[in-house]
């Protein structure tokens, strides 16, 4: 099946057919996940079209394309929060330090602990203090031993540059803070469970500029010590944080390439036109 | 449904096309006034006037990518843009160095012009031929430029060696004539550069670096 765009043609959701896929030669070196051959559906809707694609250790990776293109369904396949949708179907592999996440004796919570996973609107409990959204696995896991917790919120809140700004009021609500700071407590509270993956689904799209550029800051910075695999909209925005770009389209994988590289030069006509606005 | 930008870049074009024509007026100014004994004195004029333009092209070219952080083809059109204006503001500082030649040395009638006149016509080609190159982003043209920069180089290396080794004869002759192959020979080495900057446009490779 073919869909049409503006003259250029992609095969869409077809089992058969090999993805367009470049996968770039730095990436492929001491990649921490591995997609290979991943399918995805909600029902009959085919949105992830086989794709394969290694992620680099310690990089930021950044995935874009128009909407609908699956890139937050890839995500959610990555720490397997899509099999929580009803009606919803998977084949392929995602592989985790070289190991299968959809294997058979894999732990499932240990899975979303080891690839924590970042929203697009913040989403701290909001009947629970700044403190408890930080630790709240921990306390989830049976950790009871309050100094130890104390660390943990202290350690993850810094991490997250957010520390300063709320260590008078850590009793209070989480949902009292702005809604820049309730997003870096998200983070925070990803951070506390000691991930070696952070996946974050267009954590800005709902925030001002002052508080998209400490978001992109603490990405920058965390990419030192994690794996960033983030989803937008915003072009901009991947070009400034991302090490690599992946841009899908139609559930498949068009192009991946180093980030300077696929702003300025794409191999790809779709990639091209999708870059300078000319569809989309 | 053109983007904000196409309006930009259209600008642009049509700025550089200007550039294109004057500066090609300019050198072809220069080489008569050498050729011909003419003054040239419109020259100065029109290489102020380039200068001007190629400031304006910068301009919009930096308020562009401000405003609209451009990728892909756009980016490299308005990072060529930069590089093709510099060219074109390059010719017409040649030509003005040309007629300065002329105006220092005072009449060169007596002098054997021939070699400098061919040498030009071989330039004046290529500044031709890169104008047509980006007025119709003519690879094939553009990629012709660096193999007649070869031919102007080595006319001035050539007339350099002759001029080492030639004993008595006119000096002001002989200088006038190596000066102003230099700034034909610079001016070859632009056309060169404007043809990389059409094929970076259109491929996005980046020309080697010697």
């Amino acid at each position: 099946m073919y869909s049409e765009i503006e003259g250029i043609s992609v095969k869409a959701n077809s089992d058969s057919a090999p993805a367009v896929n470049t996968i770039p030669f730095d990436a492929e070196r001491h990649p921490i996940v591995e997609v290979r051959n991943l399918n995805a559906w909600y029902g009959a809707q085919h949105v992830i079209s086989d794709v394969s694609m290694k992620f680099k250790r310690n990089h930021v990776t950044a995935i874009i394309g128009p909407s609908g293109c699956g890139k937050s369904t890839l995500v959610r396949c990555i720490n397997r929060l899509h099999e929580l949708v009803p009606s919803s179907k998977l084949t392929g592999n995602v592989m985790l330090d070289g190991v299968d996440i959809y294997g058979k004796q894999i732990d499932v919570v240990d899975v979303r602990r080891r690839i924590g996973m970042v929203f697009q609107k913040p989403n701290p409990f909001p009947n629970m203090s700044i403190r408890d959204n930080v630790i709240a696995g921990w306390k989830l896991a049976g950790v009871r031993d309050k100094k130890r917790l104390d660390e943990i919120a202290k350690n993850a809140l810094q991490q997250a540059f957010l520390w300063d700004e709320v260590r008078d009021k850590l009793p209070n609500s989480g949902a009292s803070i702005s809604g820049g700071q309730q997003q870096r407590l998200c983070i925070a509270r990803a951070l506390a469970v000691e991930p070696e993956v952070i996946l974050m689904d267009e954590p800005c799209s709902a925030l001002d500029p002052t508080a998209t550029a400490k978001i992109e800051e603490l990405i920058s910075k965390l990419s030192e010590n994690y794996t960033v695999i983030i989803v937008t909209h915003n072009m901009q925005q991947a070009s400034r944080v991302a090490d690599f770009t992946a841009f899908m389209y139609l559930g498949k994988l068009i192009e991946y390439d180093e980030t300077p590289r696929m702003f300025e030069n794409p191999k790809e006509e779709l990639t091209e036109r999708y870059i300078t606005g000319k569809f989309g | 449904m053109p983007r904000l930008m196409d309006m930009g870049l259209d600008q642009l074009n049509s700025l550089l096309l200007d550039m294109a024509t004057l500066s090609q007026q300019a050198v072809s100014a220069s080489i008569d006034a050498y050729s011909l004994g003419s003054k040239g004195a419109e020259v100065r004029q029109m290489s102020n006037r380039l200068r001007a333009l190629h400031r304006q092209v910068s301009d919009l070219s930096v308020e562009m990518i401000a405003r609209y952080q451009p990728v892909a083809s756009d980016l490299r059109f308005l990072k060529a843009c930069m590089e093709i204006s510099y060219g074109f503001f390059r010719y017409g500082r040649y030509a003005l160095d040309i007629t300065s030649v002329l105006e220092m040395f005072g009449n060169l009638s007596s002098c054997d012009k021939k070699f400098v006149v061919d040498t030009a016509k071989k330039t004046q080609e290529m500044i031709r031929m890169s104008v047509e190159a980006f007025a119709k982003r003519d690879l094939e043209t553009a990629r012709n430029l660096p193999k007649m920069d070869d031919v102007v180089d080595e006319s001035y290396r050539r007339n350099l060696r002759t001029t080492i080794e030639k004993k008595g004869g006119d000096i002001k002759c002989a200088l006038s004539a190596t000066l102003i192959l230099r700034y034909l020979e610079r001016i070859a080495d632009h056309a060169s550069y404007i043809g990389e900057s059409i094929e970076y446009i259109a491929t996005g490779i980046e020309p080697k670096l010697d």
